[in-house]
């Protein structure tokens, strides 16, 4: 059966949904803590997606040790981890540029395409996470195919006053110490809060001494993943005036975090290592490593004028990355580093990145159709520098003009629809070598890694939806094209990736992704029990992705294997599955799944699947939280087990992935003090310090185990005039 | 009506269950390979290269289904920055400053789609190279882009 026909049955059994009408209104199917609502999506153009929401309080219970990490127990959710403390986001198998962060408004932008860069947020500086799984294109423009993480501050206090708490906790698997501060306060109309979080972690611990690189038997003192060490610091601050006619809130942020790289293995590059020097201390950060500062600024203002409410959101973001490395001569580089250098000897790569956005639109009531138009507007500054090169320095223009439209034909059927036109230029900045390549003729010749470029993208995209509630199901289905337009380096790179053997080449004629995708969600309540399923189909017509390809080259690629970014057909399917069961009022059952499978349909990796492919997964949680009592308020105890399947799909460099159970277990408890209580939460993951491989674990390919066993331990401590939440 | 509904969301399903109707394309998932135990293999670990000679690489390729090409790269270590993929380690000099290192950088595409192949180069090493470590990279691909490599370390002696 091709799309089309596929697509016409979706379109039909949609606009068909109106004539089955007149159903009691029935009880929105919640799951709690992750759960898939329709009620209060009912209200916003997304309301027709599946959408999974955390609050601040299970972000502290999951406490991982990264924001996605943390993430990554909700089905369909997963983190691509980079050791134990740095993670990038996953949505239903496509990551990296494929799924959008937003926060407070504005899309979080840094390096995002990068194997080894995580994603620059503080977990504890987070009030409230949705994750909306499938295409928001229509919402977000570029980027947002897979979907959005979507993170908003700590809300301030309904009432005047001052409050906060204080979060020490510890982690035992890489002696990780930290604190975070969050304060929340409201005199009248004026609202204010801050936070600062700070953490420092050794070296963490795998179950196991020697890890192979290739066939050289790696020794791990004290089975310490040498060097993976770090430092974070965040900081945030915001303020603004709440009424009900108009608000205007700014939000001031700054990340930072220093990290230490596997010292043995650098990509897939094995490392000569001074055990003497590397072994020293678990605590500091040698070569190599990263680090990262991410400055954020934004405005968000709503004013409501009559029918309209009208909403400006601005932002400012600079992303500066620094990864460091000893000066290594690779193919035709100079054996010794030229004094004469302008560029530092152990920089090895740099981009700074500043980021401008705008956002304005109006939402107004016209019958019984709740209509949002609106624009927005955004430019990238992409400067690189350091010895070694990638992607190159680019400006990157982008432009969107949107309507969607919530149609209310009755209490049981909301209707959803969205057209969006977007516009952008890409001016990519000529590259040359520094250095002299030994080329065909035996000419010596500082190599053009990047053509200076300039390429526009337009594209029209849509998206109809429906939600109905029929008799105790609730359901949401969804359709729509999206597309995220070339990056700099998909179309520019003509660079060496040596820690991966790689000669990446961009093709400047490729054209934007166009992706068409369907979502399903069926939720109900049948007596204590809640069930949730969403499957999803996707299409790509021309999924750009980094071909591996059979040859080398000896002249431009010093010798490295030729990887050139190319476009294919590619076909994705899957689904998650929620039920939540209480045999007893104080006992839980939870069931947890997700399955995507992907499939390049055309190209040269016709059959094969996408790179990260997440193997499917099941988690079996259960879960008592017996009555408060005297001194132990809201007590809980739960265990979970996740059992993740084999991933026998891969695309050339990946290697199979054995399938794995992990245990985990979660105790807490707020112990009354006074007229507050303290809360305090353990976490024992990995409980029988299972070793295991996570095929989207960016140490996959060296072969590199998991974090074993962690015990976390966390202790909050309320102050201020109101403890409750 | 309610039955209506039904039956759209049941074909609907059949829908997704026809377009994701597995078809069994064989694909390619297996690594080619680079085979040095051979008497007549060159370089192995911890070989010595006398400068001024020529010598000749040589390795047996071979792939499941077809080989594309080979590469070697051939490197200073005299700063210890590189590893080999060998269990077996070699004696490393002192670190030193390199003056004129031996480089060498070769491509060659394996002709035909074979399953095997015996690679084979000739390498002049000039006379007035650093004398040391180094770290002899062997690559290969086959055809549907996997790849393998072996990082040798060897030794040029005067």
């Amino acid at each position: 059966m091709n799309k089309r026909t596929i697509f016409t049955l979706l379109l039909t059994s949609i606009l068909s949904v109106p004539n089955y009408a007149q159903e009691k209104v029935t009880k929105t199917v919640g799951l709690k803590e992750v759960l898939v609502e329709g009620k209060r999506y009912g209200q916003s153009a997304e309301g027709a997606m599946s959408v999974a929401i955390l609050t601040n309080d299970s972000l502290q219970k999951y406490q991982a040790g990264s924001l996605m990490q943390t993430l990554d127990r909700v089905p369909g959710v997963n983190a691509i981890g980079i050791g134990a403390s740095q993670s990038k986001p996953q949505i239903r198998g496509l990551g990296f540029n494929r799924v959008a962060t937003v926060e407070n408004g504005i899309k979080h932008e840094g390096q995002q395409w990068g194997l080894d860069h995580g994603l620059e947020i503080d977990q504890f500086g987070v009030g409230a996470v949705e994750i909306i799984k499938g295409a928001s294109s229509f919402m977000y423009g570029s980027d947002a195919i897979a979907g959005v993480i979507r993170l908003s501050s700590p809300t301030a206090p309904q009432e005047n006053g001052l409050q906060g708490h204080i979060n020490l906790f510890t982690r035992s698997n890489n002696a990780s110490y930290g604190a975070a501060l969050q304060l929340q306060g409201r005199k009248n109309n004026w609202i204010f809060g801050g936070g600062v979080t700070h953490l420092d972690y050794a070296d963490y611990r795998v179950p196991t001494d020697t890890v192979y690189v290739y066939n050289y038997a790696v020794r791990l003192k004290n089975r310490q993943v040498r060097n993976t060490a770090g430092r974070e610091t965040s900081l945030q601050f915001r303020t603004g005036y709440v009424s009900e006619r108009f608000s205007s809130i700014l939000y001031l942020s700054n990340y930072h975090t220093k990290i230490g790289f596997f010292a043995n293995a650098h990509g897939l590059e094995p490392r000569g290592v001074d055990t003497a020097l590397y072994d020293r201390s678990d605590r500091d950060i040698l070569y190599p490593s990263q680090q990262v500062n991410h400055f954020k600024l934004i405005s968000r203002n709503n004013i409501t004028q009559g029918v309209h409410k009208i909403w400006l959101d601005l932002g400012y973001q600079r992303n500066y990355r620094q990864e460091f490395n000893n000066y290594t001569a690779h193919g035709y580089m100079p054996p010794v580093y030229p004094q004469d250098m302008a560029i530092p000897m152990n920089l090895e790569r740099l981009y700074d990145k500043e980021i401008y956005h705008i956002t304005l639109k109006d939402e107004f009531n016209l019958a019984s159709h709740r209509l949002t138009i609106g624009g927005n507007a955004e430019q990238q500054l992409n400067h690189i520098d350091g010895w070694s090169f990638l992607i190159p320095g680019y400006r990157q223009k982008a432009m969107g003009v949107f309507i969607h439209d919530r149609y209310t034909i009755n209490e049981q059927t909301i209707l959803y629809g969205a057209l969006r036109y977007d516009h952008s230029t890409m001016h990519s900045f000529p590259y040359q070598d520094w250095f002299a390549s030994r080329l065909e003729n035996n000419q010596s010749v500082h190599v053009v890694r990047a053509d200076e470029l300039h390429r526009s993208f337009h594209s029209l995209i849509w998206s109809l939806g429906a939600t109905r509630q029929i008799g105790q199901w609730e359901t949401k289905l969804n359709v729509g094209k999206s597309f995220r337009a070339p990056l700099a380096q998909e179309l520019a790179a003509n660079g060496v990736n040596y820690h991966y053997f790689s000669y990446e080449k961009g093709n400047t004629s490729l054209s934007p992704e166009q992706s068409y995708q369907m979502d399903l969600s069926v939720a109900r309540s049948i007596g204590s029990a809640n069930f949730a399923f969403t499957p999803f189909f996707n299409y790509f017509s021309n999924y750009i992705y980094l071909n591996p390809t059979s040859g080398y080259d000896q002249y431009y690629g010093a010798g490295n294997q030729i990887f050139e970014y190319a476009q294919s057909k590619v076909q994705r399917y899957g689904a998650e599955l929620q039920v939540e069961y209480r045999p007893l009022k104080d006992l839980k059952i939870e069931l947890l799944g997700e399955y995507v499978r992907s499939k390049q349909l055309s190209g040269s990796k016709k059959g094969y699947t996408l790179p990260f492919s997440p193997a499917p997964s099941l988690v079996l949680d259960v879960s008592w939280s017996p009555r408060s009592s005297r001194y132990f308020k809201e007590p809980y105890l739960s265990l979970d087990s996740k059992w993740t399947a084999n991933q026998q799909h891969i695309v050339p460099p990946e290697e199979k992935t054995k399938g794995y159970q992990v245990l985990n277990l979660r105790a807490g408890t707020q112990l009354p003090l006074g007229r507050s209580a303290l809360q305090l939460r353990l976490q024992i993951q990995n409980i029988l310090d299972t070793k295991y491989m996570n095929h989207t674990s960016f140490y996959r390919l060296i072969s590199l185990p998991e974090q074993g066993r962690n015990i976390i331990l966390s202790l909050g401590i309320p102050f201020g005039e109101q403890n409750r939440s | 009506m309610q039955i209506r509904k039904k039956y759209a969301v049941m074909a609907l399903m059949a829908a997704f269950t026809i377009a994701c109707k597995k078809e069994k394309e064989p694909i390619d998932s297996e690594k080619p390979t680079i085979d040095i135990r051979a008497e007549s293999a060159f370089p192995k670990q911890c070989s010595q290269i006398k400068r001024g000679s020529t010598v000749t690489f040589r390795a047996q390729l071979s792939d499941n289904v077809a080989l594309g090409s080979y590469s070697i790269d051939v490197h200073h270590n005299f700063d210890h920055h590189s590893h080999s993929t060998e269990v077996e380690e070699c004696t490393l000099e002192p670190i030193k400053k390199p003056v004129k290192p031996f480089v060498l950088v070769k491509s060659v595409n394996i002709p035909g789609q074979v399953q095997q192949y015996d690679a084979q180069l000739q390498i002049d090493v000039p006379a007035d190279v650093d004398p040391g470590n180094y770290h002899f990279m062997i690559r290969v691909t086959d055809q549907s882009g996997w790849s393998s490599q072996r990082g040798i370390s060897v030794r040029i002696v005067e």
